[in-house]
This record gives C-alpha cells, sequence and structure tokens, in this order.
C-alpha cells in the first residue's frame, strides 16, 4: 500500500519535472524563436510578389526611417496594406505582429488601429483613414541569431522593432491616438489613456519644489524629437530623477513602460533594467495645465529624458481639441534601430 | 449609474467634436518654427524646420512665391531664406553674430498645401573666441503672429563645451543659452594648450598656429602677393616703368614687408589684449578694400614711393583680424603675452617663407616684357576676388547694422 503510494508519488514527480522541464525548454524559445517562427508562417501566405514587397535589406536606411505620425496617404509607406491582404494572410500577419509584442502592447496598437477606423467613420468615411491603411514590412531575414527587423505602421503609429538573438529593440518607435477617447461595442477605449494618467499621479505625487523643477516656463507646442530626429540627443531640462524617492522612481518606471513594455516581455524586462540603470541622469519636464478632466487626457506636454531614452507626450491642436488628439515618441538616441547591437 | 451617463455625455460631445472640425493634416492654423542649435567651439549650426498648416499656408506661400505662378522658384526660397534670416538675431555674450545660409529645402506646393511639407533651412555662425562662461541669445520673429516656435539645443559633441542654463520666454520666441567653455579650442588642443602641456608646446603651437593662418587665409596671401607685384619696377609719369634693379627694389621690398609687419604687430597686441576692440565686420570688409588697392596699385600706380606707409596701415587693419583669431587664448597677462609673440612669429615665418619663395621669380620676371601681362593679369585676378569679398562682407555689415 505504502510502496504504491510511493510509487505514484514518484510518478507525480517525474511527471511534473517533464512538465515544468518542456515548459522551461518552450520558454527558453520563446522570445525571438516565437517571433521567427511567426514571421515565416507569414511570409509562407504570401505570393511571391508579395513577398518581395514586403522585403527589405536589413539596412536599408530609407525604409528604416520611411514613418510619420502622419496619413499614409502624405506620407508613403513602403511593404503589404492590411488592405490588400486575404483574410488569412491578414491573420498571420497580426499573429507576427503580437508574437513580438507584450499582450498590453498588442492591445495597444490594436486600439490605436482601431481609433484610426473610429477617426475614419467620424470624417464620413475619410478614405484618408481607417486600419486596411497600416503596413507591415520586414528588414533582412527572420532569423534568431542574424539581426533584422519588423515594422508595422501608418497614420498614428510606427514600430520598430529590431531582433538581434534574444534581443528585441522597439526605437525609434511612435504611438498617438485620435480620437483618444472613443466607444467602441459600448466599450470606452483610450489607447493612450495611462500615458496620460500616470504621468498626472507622477506629477501629484512631487513635492512643491521638485514641481517647480519639473515645470517648464514656456509652451512646448509640438515634439520635439519626432520623425525624422533620429540620433539626436538635447540638452535636458527639468527635474533630474537623482532628486526623486523611491515611490516617486517606481511611478516615474512605471509610466516610462507605457513604451518600454510594448515589445515582448523578456526584451521589455532588458529594457527596463537599462534604464534603471541610467535612472539617475534622468530628467522629467512638464509643460501645461497641472490638471485634467478625470476619466480624460489633458492638454499638458511632457518629456521623459535619460542617457538611453527619450519620450515625449505632446496633445495636438489639430481637430479643435488637444484632449482627442496626443502624439507620443519612444527612442533611445544610443539605438535607433538597434544599432548598437549591431554595429562593429 | 450616474458616472456612465456623464462618461457618455463627454463621449458623445467628444464624436460631435471631431465630426464638426476635419481633422485631415498635421496642423490646421499655426505655423511650426522648430529651431535646433549645435555648438560647435568655433563653429554653431543653426536647423530650422518650418511647417505651415492648412490654414495659415496661403499667408505663407504668398511671402514665398513673390510672382505668385504658384511655383517656388529657386530664386523665391533663397529671397525667403534671406527674409527669415533677417528675422532672426544671434548673439554672443552681448555681440551680434552673422549668420551665413547653409542649405534650404522647401517641400512641393502640393504637400504644404495639404499642411504636410516642411522648409528646412540651415544656417551656420563662426563663433568668435571669449572667456570660458558664454552666453548665446536667440531670438526669432519670423511670422509671429501665425507662429508657434521650438528652440533647443542639441548637447554639444565638443567635450570642453557644456550647457549650464537655458531659459526661454513662454512662446519660444528668444531664447538664452549659458554655456561653460573648458580647456583649449580643438586648434588649440591639437597645437598643446596653455598651461597643461608647458610653455614651450603652447608657445610652439602658437607659432603653428600663426603660420597656418597665414597659409590658409586666402586674404592675407592675397594682399601680400599683390604688394609685391609691382615692387621690382620704378614708376613713371603714372605707369609702371623697368626693372629698378636688384639693391633698390630689395630695398624697396624690405620696407614693404617691415612696415607691413610693424602695423599688424601693433594692432594685434593691443587686440589681443583687450586694449583695441574693432567690430570683425568692419575689419573684414576693410581688408577686402586692401586687395582692391593693392590690386590697383600693382596696374597702376596710385601712391608710388610711399608703399611702405600704405602697407603699414593696411598691416594695422589685417592685425585686428588677426587679433580676433587668437583672443580669449590667454589665461592671465603672461601667457596672453607669450601667445602674441608666438602667433606673430608664426605670422611672420610664413610670410618669410611666402617673400623666400615668390620675390627671385619676381625679380627674374620683371626684366622680361612679359611680366607686364603677369603683373596686369595677377592684379586683376586679386581684384576681382576683392570686388567679391567687399560684396559679400558688405552685405553681412549692412544686416547687421538694420
Amino acid at each position: 500500500m505504502m510502496n504504491a503510494w510511493r510509487k505514484n508519488a514518484t510518478r507525480a514527480v517525474a511527471v511534473t519535472t517533464m512538465l515544468g522541464l518542456t515548459a522551461t525548454a518552450a520558454a527558453a524559445q520563446t522570445a525571438t524563436g516565437r517571433v521567427v517562427r511567426a514571421a515565416r508562417a507569414f511570409l509562407t501566405t504570401l505570393d511571391s510578389a508579395q513577398r518581395q514587397r514586403v522585403s527589405f535589406s536589413f539596412d536599408d536606411a530609407k525604409q528604416r526611417a520611411r514613418w510619420s505620425n502622419l496619413p499614409t496617404r502624405f506620407v508613403e509607406r513602403a511593404g503589404l496594406r492590411m488592405g490588400e491582404l486575404s483574410a488569412a494572410q491578414r491573420a498571420a500577419a497580426m499573429t507576427m505582429l503580437s508574437s513580438a509584442l507584450s499582450a498590453r502592447g498588442f492591445e495597444k496598437v490594436q486600439q490605436i488601429v482601431e481609433g484610426d477606423e473610429v477617426l475614419k467613420q467620424n470624417e464620413r468615411n475619410n478614405p484618408m483613414f481607417g486600419k486596411d491603411l497600416f503596413y507591415v514590412s520586414i528588414l533582412g531575414t527572420p532569423s534568431e541569431t542574424a539581426p533584422w527587423m519588423l515594422q508595422f505602421g501608418g497614420h498614428h503609429l510606427a514600430l520598430n522593432i529590431t531582433i538581434v538573438g534574444e534581443q528585441g529593440v522597439l526605437t525609434p518607435s511612435l504611438t498617438a491616438a485620435q480620437p483618444a477617447l472613443y466607444t467602441l461595442a459600448g466599450k470606452t477605449v483610450r489607447p493612450l489613456g495611462q500615458e496620460n494618467d500616470k504621468a498626472f499621479a507622477l506629477l501629484d505625487a512631487l513635492d512643491a519644489s521638485q514641481r517647480a523643477q519639473a515645470i517648464l516656463n514656456y509652451k512646448v507646442a509640438d515634439l520635439v524629437l519626432g520623425p525624422g530626429q533620429d540620433g539626436k540627443t538635447i540638452q535636458p531640462e527639468g527635474l533630474k530623477v537623482s532628486s526623486m524617492n523611491a515611490t516617486q522612481r517606481a511611478m516615474l518606471l512605471d509610466l516610462i513602460a507605457e513604451w518600454s513594455g510594448i515589445v515582448h516581455e523578456s526584451a521589455a524586462a532588458a529594457r527596463l533594467a537599462e534604464i534603471r540603470a541610467g535612472l539617475d541622469q534622468t530628467w522629467f519636464a512638464w509643460s501645461g495645465p497641472t490638471t485634467h478632466a478625470e476619466g480624460r487626457s489633458g492638454t499638458s506636454y511632457y518629456r521623459i529624458q535619460g542617457p538611453n531614452l527619450v519620450i515625449e507626450y505632446a496633445p495636438q491642436p489639430l481637430g479643435g481639441d488637444p484632449t482627442q488628439h496626443v502624439h507620443t515618441i519612444y527612442r533611445d538616441p544610443t539605438n535607433d534601430y538597434g544599432r548598437k547591437l549591431t554595429s562593429r | 449609474m450616474k458616472k456612465y451617463l456623464a462618461a457618455g455625455g463627454v463621449v458623445a460631445a467628444a464624436v460631435l467634436l471631431s465630426m464638426a472640425t476635419p481633422a485631415y493634416a498635421h496642423r490646421t492654423d499655426e505655423y511650426l518654427q522648430a529651431t535646433m542649435i549645435s555648438l560647435g567651439r568655433d563653429h554653431l549650426r543653426l536647423q530650422l524646420r518650418l511647417a505651415p498648416g492648412v490654414a495659415v499656408f496661403p499667408v505663407v506661400l504668398a511671402s514665398i512665391d513673390s510672382n505668385g505662378d504658384g511655383v517656388l522658384s529657386l530664386g523665391e526660397q533663397r529671397k525667403y531664406a534671406e527674409r527669415v534670416l533677417g528675422d532672426l538675431s544671434l548673439t554672443l555674450d552681448g555681440s551680434r553674430i552673422p549668420l551665413r545660409l547653409a542649405a534650404s529645402k522647401f517641400a512641393e506646393v502640393a504637400e504644404m498645401k495639404d499642411g504636410l511639407g516642411e522648409i528646412e533651412l540651415d544656417f551656420d555662425a563662426v563663433v568668435p573666441s571669449g572667456g570660458s562662461q558664454r552666453r548665446l541669445a536667440f531670438e526669432n520673429r519670423h511670422q509671429s503672429g501665425i507662429s508657434v516656435y521650438l528652440v533647443n539645443a542639441l548637447v554639444p559633441e565638443d567635450s570642453t563645451l557644456r550647457i549650464t542654463a537655458q531659459s526661454r520666454s513662454y512662446e519660444q520666441q528668444s531664447f538664452k543659452l549659458d554655456y561653460a567653455q573648458t580647456g583649449a579650442s580643438p586648434a588649440a588642443a591639437r597645437i598643446g594648450s596653455w598651461p597643461a602641456r608647458g610653455e614651450l608646446t603652447g608657445y610652439v603651437g602658437m607659432v603653428k598656429l600663426g603660420m597656418r593662418h597665414i597659409a590658409e587665409g586666402t586674404d592675407h596671401l592675397l594682399f601680400l602677393l599683390v604688394l609685391l607685384l609691382p615692387a621690382p619696377l620704378v614708376a613713371a609719369a603714372g605707369k609702371w616703368g623697368h626693372y629698378a634693379g636688384a639693391r633698390s627694389g630689395a630695398r624697396r621690398l624690405l620696407r614693404i614687408v617691415t612696415a607691413f609687419t610693424l602695423g599688424h604687430s601693433l594692432t594685434l597686441a593691443l587686440g589681443a589684449t583687450g586694449v583695441v576692440r574693432a567690430p570683425g565686420a568692419i575689419v573684414e570688409v576693410l581688408i577686402a578694400v586692401s586687395i582692391l588697392v593693392s590690386a590697383v596699385h600693382a596696374i597702376r600706380p596710385i601712391f608710388p614711393g610711399r608703399e611702405a606707409l600704405v602697407a603699414g596701415g593696411f598691416g594695422l587693419v589685417h592685425g585686428l583680424a588677426f587679433a580676433t583669431t587668437i583672443a580669449g587664448y590667454g589665461i592671465d597677462a603672461w601667457h596672453t603675452a607669450l601667445t602674441v609673440l608666438g602667433f606673430n612669429v608664426g605670422i611672420e615665418l610664413m610670410q618669410l617663407a611666402i617673400v623666400l619663395a615668390t620675390v627671385p621669380w619676381l625679380f627674374a620676371l620683371a626684366r622680361m616684357p612679359v611680366y607686364g601681362w603677369l603683373r596686369t593679369g595677377g592684379a586683376m585676378v586679386a581684384g576681382v576676388a576683392a570686388l567679391g569679398w567687399i560684396g559679400e562682407r558688405a552685405f553681412v555689415l549692412v544686416k547687421l547694422v538694420s
């Protein structure tokens, strides 16, 4: 009796261990392996002409920089447009994209894309907008060892994901939203709501003298380092993080994670560690009102700048309501398109 | 429940609002003017990105497209860039420094009509040397009725420059930037800086700087050569005549070179120690004038027998220009003296080398009839160059004054 129990227990332990090992093995493969598999799967759904159009050379500097906050009609993108893909091809493209992103990151991207569809409807079916007008492109060959890049973007969105071995770099990328608040299937959606709310919460958590340093006494009308401004490092301003306490730092990192956490989890963790290491030399600057209406975004600009980080959040007057239109940029001036990992 | 109603109301209002206002383009009723300043030790760059919104584009277009044909010709682009330049001002430590248009790029009219295209204007400026704490002030008054402004400075690539403070007006139309300058300039860093690398290295460095200044300074070189052209000849009846002979020619040449040296040494010393301060833009124009006068004199003698006096006078002007190169190098009286001395020795050495290299040829050729052609031709080339410089530099001067 006792023996049988022991036998069963041993078996259970063995099975659990094996399951655990299998899971670990799968996890060890997950990040890049999963993206590469999904990318290859997407490529096999394409015909040869499409494959040619989706593919670029890894060091194609022009294609790398071919992104913007502007509608695709004005700044033409290259690659494959979602609207020209079959349902199966489109699903494979989305699977590839989601494999490179975290769950929340993918959700955010979908909300931005859906937002453009809402904008299209708000504008009496304006053919300039909509989820069919987003483009996918692949620079280099999907590989678990050699560097390659995946791009996805359109109006108000530009994701540049450079994959080098197990590393994944999301800089430079642009997330934006218009409308910044909409309802879809009865649900209120704010694609970049956390970027607003967490920033105001951090500002509220600062004491009077920290605020005085953080708040700039001039207006910032737009992104300083928007599209086309790769590799630039401006003189930082505002409040230096070295004077923030532990709670404030944690809030700041949580805010930064709205961008650094778009990429898949292991790459995001590495990126956040890098940002944390440079936190003392990071600056937080604010321009505009210090309050916002509950449940809506405010009209304030802010910038977070560190040795390897630039984040800007800039509400836009276009459309008549800056609480409904915001552009943001996420950069690492030392690592545009994974330059730090790929240059020898 | 109430909360949901309120949220619903907000959403409905938002939807209505976005339906009422078309959101086609980038910016609507604003002209975005973003300036990026790249600061260097002896050179700086201003990059302007000008993005007109849809609603204000007609205003901007009208000010560029002066003939109203809907096309921006190169001439119109250039004029507009100059208009923008006229609306900018840049001062360093309280004195204006002239900006020069280095490059420009205009988007297509059709793009800009949609509120998308940008105009990119690159300006650069020479940074005169100065103290260790400096203040740069920038102002942009271009189209202030319809514009929004951004101005930022890049972190300087030169590690001897450190930005210490920035301030802006609320609209970012005016910008002040304080920076500290440590160690030596790139030029001085190559040749050794005071006093870290020792007196002798520093001194030799200054000699080299002086030599390079003459060798690379086309205008000084040209002045000297043109001045020497008629030296071997005798002037008679308002014309250059025959060869004066080696002894007489050499004596005259020596007098000219000595007078020029005395003149520029005096103002170099006075300028470098800050006793005399002359506006750089005027000095630059006068230097060009000095070349023109010498060129005319080389064709027809206009001041025969008084070459040494004129050379001495123009030496005073050239010395003021030399002084701006080394102003601020010396950290105390002793090092300033060493700097001036070293730099001047360098200038004299280079000058001597040029004299030694050209004079034997001049004297040899002066005996031949072909010398007339050579002298006139050389003087003409120098004269045309001088006229060009006068025009260019006077333009900068007028810009500064107005």
